[in-house]
């Protein structure tokens, strides 16, 4: 809220400068968010007499006005009609730059020389009104510096209140009296008097319907009122706080609002509907605060109409709503130039409710702001009392009657503060005396015990109900900065590690070592990345509210998103390696989805082979990666299987059909992870022309797999004996088959197979391979001729079981 | 003497061999000493014609002088082919190494290990919770009730409810992407008893407009320190102590009056600014602080709500951003660039 420092200064009596009384209330009650000097940029803005004007001589919608600046007289060219003679209007001078940014020259326009311009409200920094001239207060002399004239000498304080100290922060009494507490001194100001004068109560029937949502409602009549502008010690101190003045009703509250907190009122008397009443039988105008029916509609203030609801609550006569409760007043029933009586309402209503209707409605008013965070029925009588002065003061007027209807007050209540616990909890030794002191700066009243004290809150601090609450009270107006860091004490014990959050390091780890780039991409992705990946079938959690809707799914893979990432980064990069480690969310039938952490690398390559086999490098590149992963994991025993098995089956249109695999581990049918090239059809949805290997693992499932002790096998003694074959074969035949025969004709002695060549006849759809084999035995030195008889087995047994021709 | 001349042979072609300086000239010796043409061979030959006494005399000798010769040359042919003509092999030691492709981990995911370690270091467990949460957790537990304008403050992404057997609303519990982590803290205190020390590390996301200093999808460091007489001079000195290491400098904390629901007190938590120490520079905007966090004392209501009696413990919880800490540390200006996927920022950490 924006704080006006005259004001503040005025009832807190405070002597520091505007900068360090915003730094004192920064550092021990709320943040002030801006410092501004008003009326700055006025200083070549001075008050006008118009003395003549005369049409442009050649242009028709121009006037030329000549204005009465005391000791001269100047001509300007001005487009606004709202003028006539004998007015006092702003005139900026040549050299003047306004706070709308305006610089002001001389100029000639269309033949007229003009020396100035004349100012509307906004040009002026002091409103939004554009509609004409700012007209102002008669009484004002001829050539006065504008800011003198309007007492803008002050400066604005935006102070940002925390949101449990609307009830009492919001107001200049609210900060003031923070500023004594933090003087140390005690707030001089005479709340207490602030009572309302005694009148009728028979001249307005006020009923309350819906007792819950409304803890208390007055509502005052005041008679033959003067409606006109406000003196301009109220209207500079809301220009200051940033409300435009109005006129003298309207202004008054906004006034009283910014002075105490309390939001108020004013209806025209004259638009309320009277209905008969029985005892003493009479017709008067009645007020009912009812909830609004269903579609019932009203239109506002701001000339917005708004559709109401049945838990709304409304201001209503015997006919219809006239303002919605505690939001936003109607347009009919408003106070007008032509009002004469006004019915005035200092209320209090349920913050659930307020909120709830502004919620849905979308309005957001001064009001609203301070109903919602929950105000003390106690305050709106100190309201309407101040109200009522004020508006006698300004417009005129007499009070005709009051009604006040507060079923059940609420009355002071009590908080027992352990000092011990009070400096435990602060790490501080701070004394009784301080404590006592401090509490009663703030106005609470004070009973010292031996190691406790009581302190009786003024119900005006709703946010104080535990002690914890007094204690945060003492602790920052004591001042935090006093209290010394120190270490807890605690036991030593080593903190017990997480393993999944080191197992995932480490797998970062050994990516980022084999040179992948990691990348971390939003949880979303919209139903039309979903399709595209050929994940749209699949149910994913839906947000209610998205950003936008490229982002409005729960990510149940990280494909999508990397694949943008390989399509943006194509623009720069031929050949990359990235991956991720991310959540992705499976809808289930539990409360919540299960989060999987999941990884998936990528491999783009740019690939120069052509033919069959083309591109098929990344597939080969990220399987070798797979296996340095898992190896370095300690994973042992795995084989890849054709990707037919997976339970989710739609994923095969994500996967390149004949180029993935899932990955297995001995002894187990279980995939743990997979392995591919994405589907090229996928892969041009996406915009990537190139080809994309990937492969994905479930970290838990991994992480799983990789903790099997690892155990020393003792070196060989023996030397071993290296033997090549190589063949040709049918292209159908598996590599791994040809593996797996050689392994097990040769049984135990044969330690190893590498595959050191393979080459493809395009032609002749065979493929040569070249294998070295290793032989061993780890009790003997192996003989020659003991390796050359498993060649020969091998070599039969690779002929007949797979059809394959031994090349000699 | 036949003997004399194969003993004058052998000196003769290890004299020669000696003085080889090629492999041609290596050839030619073991043509002229043991071709089919040389001297050597006709002595061989010319045994047969000798005595029996003789033969058994000469022929050891001249065939283990044969031998001999055989070695010397191919012992001198090997040494001749290891000599390596070193200046020829002169290379150009200026031209540019092979590029070896390294790998970068993420900026996020470098500063999140320092700051486990920072904590593990200080005895805390690393606690860990979803990502998608439940409205108990992420609010009501935290004493943040329903309808509250606090609510406000956290701009919540809410999930569709796609469960539908349940009619009325308001026994259905709302699904929410959680907005800070500090529903681990209550999930956490559900199955421990204090005294514990824990930090909770996460990706939390606000359903808010992104700019070069907000984003929508953020990672949250949560520390919560609860025990007997846990207090706020306890969270100054673990505050200053994990920044100052962080920053690798002394830094000063600063403590400002707060609201959180689920703290009371609550503290704005500002520290001395890393690059000018508090003099005042532009990137504190000449004030000597810079904003890191929101902190307090864990409010009693928070710790009724998980179970454990009223004011029988005291704690304290603190929060900050990590993205923040990492533009700190790198002096990045735009926090989109974290989830951009650019490899461009990437492969700079």
């Amino acid at each position: 809220m924006r704080y006006s420092y005259n004001w503040l200064k005025e009832l807190s009596g405070t002597k520091l400068s505007p900068e360090k009384l915003a730094e004192l209330l920064t550092m021990r009650a709320f943040e002030a968010e801006e410092i501004r000097k008003t009326g700055k940029n006025l200083d070549k803005v001075v008050v006008g007499k118009i003395v003549g004007i005369e049409k442009h001589p050649d242009a028709d919608k121009l006037q030329v006005v000549k204005v009465d600046i005391k000791n001269k007289k100047l001509n300007i060219v001005c487009g606004a009609y709202n003028i006539a003679i004998g007015q006092k209007v702003p005139v900026a001078l040549a050299g003047a730059k306004l706070p709308g940014g305006l610089k002001i020259k001389k100029a000639e326009i269309r033949g007229v020389k003009s020396y100035g311009m004349l100012c509307a409200e906004d040009e002026l920094g002091l409103g939004s009104d554009h509609s004409g001239i700012l007209i102002l207060d008669k009484k004002l002399r001829p050539g006065m510096n504008l800011a003198e004239a309007l007492k803008l000498d002050d400066a604005m304080i935006d102070l940002d209140i925390l949101s449990n100290r609307g009830h009492d922060a919001l107001s200049h009494i609210g900060i003031a009296r923070e500023i004594c507490a933090l003087e140390n001194k005690k707030f001089d100001y005479d709340y207490e008097g602030l009572k309302m004068p005694s009148a009728k109560t028979d001249k307005i029937k006020v009923e309350i319907q819906s007792k819950e949502l409304c803890p208390r409602y007055i509502g005052a009549v005041m008679k033959n009122i003067e409606i006109k502008e406000s003196p301009s010690w109220i209207k500079s101190r809301l220009i200051t706080c940033g409300i435009s003045p109005v006129n003298n009703v309207v202004d008054a509250a906004n006034y009283v609002m910014l002075e105490l907190g309390q939001p108020l009122h004013c209806f025209d008397f004259g638009k309320i509907k009277t209905m008969e009443i029985p005892n003493p039988k009479s017709k008067i105008p009645s007020i009912f605060i009812r909830n609004a029916k269903k579609g019932e509609k009203i239109k506002l203030l701001d000339e917005s109409i708004a559709e109401l609801m049945e838990d709304d609550l409304v201001i209503a006569d015997s006919e219809k709503a006239l303002a919605i409760a505690g939001i936003m007043g109607g347009l009919d029933s408003g106070v007008n130039p032509k009002t004469k009586n006004i019915f005035l309402e200092a209320a209090n209503f349920n913050p659930m409710l307020i909120r709830k209707t502004r919620m849905r409605l979308g309005i957001k008013t001064e009001s609203s702001d301070r109903f919602e965070r929950e105000l003390d029925p106690n305050l709106a009588e100190k309201g309407m009392a101040r109200l009522i002065e004020i508006i006698s003061e300004t417009a005129g007027g007499k009070l005709e009657s009051v009604k006040d209807i507060y079923p059940k007050k609420v009355l002071p209540w009590k908080i027992k503060l352990d000092l011990a616990y009070l400096n435990r909890l602060l790490g501080e030794d701070i004394s009784p005396k301080i404590v006592k002191k401090i509490l009663e700066n703030l106005e609470l009243r004070v009973t010292s015990h031996e190691s406790r004290v009581e302190a009786e809150i003024p119900t005006f601090r709703i946010d104080l109900k535990t002690q914890e609450d007094l204690i945060e009270e003492i602790g920052r107006i004591y001042g935090y900065e006093k209290i010394k860091p120190r270490p807890p004490l605690a036991p030593v014990k080593p903190a017990k590690a997480n393993d999944q959050k080191m197992f995932e390091r480490e797998v970062k780890n050994i990516l980022a070592g084999g040179g992948f780039l990691e990348v971390c991409n939003y949880s979303f992705y919209g139903v039309k990345d979903a399709g595209l990946a050929g994940l749209g079938t699949i149910k994913h959690l839906e947000l209610k509210n998205p950003m936008n809707p490229n982002q409005a799914l729960m990510r149940i893979s990280l494909i999508p998103n990397l694949l943008k990432n390989i399509r943006d980064n194509l623009r720069n990069y031929k050949e990359f390696n990235i991956f991720e480690v991310g959540r992705v969310y499976w809808p289930n039938s539990e409360v919540l989805p299960e989060e999987k952490i999941v990884l998936v690398g990528a491999v783009v390559m740019n690939s120069s082979k052509k033919g069959e086999n083309s591109g098929a490098e990344g597939f080969y590149l990220a399987k070798g990666y797979v296996d340095h992963l898992l190896s370095r994991l300690g994973v042992m025993g795995q084989y890849y299987d054709d990707f037919n098995s997976s339970p989710l089956e739609t994923f095969r249109t994500l996967w390149h059909e004949s180029r993935s695999a899932e990955i297995k581990i001995e002894g187990s049918e279980k995939a743990v992870g997979y392995l591919g090239e994405i589907n090229p059809f996928v892969l041009a949805q996406f915009g990537i022309r190139q080809r994309v290997a990937m492969f994905e693992f479930d970290m838990g499932e991994l992480k799983k797999i990789s903790e099997t002790e690892r155990e020393y096998a003792p070196i060989s003694k023996y030397p071993t004996i290296v033997r090549d074959i190589s063949m040709i074969v049918d292209k159908s035949v598996k590599i791994s088959d040809v593996l797996s025969s050689i392994q097990a004709s040769g049984g135990n002695l044969v330690l190893d197979v590498d595959l050191f060549d393979i080459f493809e006849n395009e032609k002749e759809n065979e493929k040569s391979l070249a294998f070295h084999i290793i032989f061993g035995s780890a009790d003997r030195t192996l003989e020659s001729k003991e390796a050359d008889a498993l060649m020969e087995k091998i070599a039969a047994d690779l002929e007949r079981e797979l059809g394959v021709k031994i090349r000699k | 003497m036949l003997e004399q001349k194969i003993l004058n042979i052998k000196t003769r072609a290890a004299g020669e061999i000696k003085k080889a300086q090629s492999e041609k000239e290596l050839f030619d010796s073991r043509v002229k000493y043991l071709g089919r043409k040389s001297g050597f061979n006709k002595i061989l030959k010319s045994l047969k014609n000798l005595s029996l006494e003789e033969k058994k005399k000469i022929g050891p000798l001249a065939n283990a002088v044969k031998k001999e010769i055989d070695e010397e040359i191919k012992k001198a042919e090997k040494i001749i082919r290891s000599k390596v003509d070193l200046e020829k092999e002169k290379i150009d030691i200026t031209a540019p190494g092979k590029k070896i492709k390294r790998g970068h981990l993420h900026p996020l995911t470098i500063v999140q290990n320092e700051i486990e370690d920072i904590f593990t270091s200080m005895g805390f467990e690393i606690a860990d919770g979803p990502e998608v949460e439940t409205e108990f957790y992420a609010f009501d537990a935290l004493n943040i009730p329903k309808n509250h304008p606090a609510r406000d403050a956290w701009d919540t992404f809410f999930i569709k409810d796609q469960r539908s057997k349940i009619k009325d609303q308001n026994l259905r519990e709302k699904i929410l992407l959680r907005p800070h982590t500090s529903p681990v803290q209550a999930r956490y205190m559900q199955k421990h008893k204090p005294p514990f020390r824990i930090i909770a590390p996460g990706r939390c996301f606000r359903n808010e407009a992104t700019d070069s200093s907000h984003e929508h999808t953020f990672n949250q460091f949560e520390a919560l320190v609860a025990g007997d007489d846990i207090n706020a001079g306890h969270f100054k000195y673990i505050g200053q102590e994990f920044f100052s290491r962080f920053f690798k400098k002394e830094l000063k904390v600063r403590l400002r009056p707060s609201f959180f629901p689920f703290t009371e007190p609550s503290f704005e938590f500002d520290i001395s600014c890393v690059v000018c120490g508090g003099k005042g520079c532009s990137t504190c905007s000449r004030t000597g602080w810079l904003e890191i966090g929101g902190a307090g004392m864990v409010n009693q209501a928070v710790f009724e709500a998980v179970g454990y009696p009223r004011n029988r413990y005291q704690g304290f919880a603190w929060g900050f951003g990590v993205e923040r800490l990492a533009m700190m540390r790198y002096k990045i200006d735009d926090i989109r660039l974290f989830y951009s996927g650019d490899l461009r920022f990437i492969d700079q950490f």
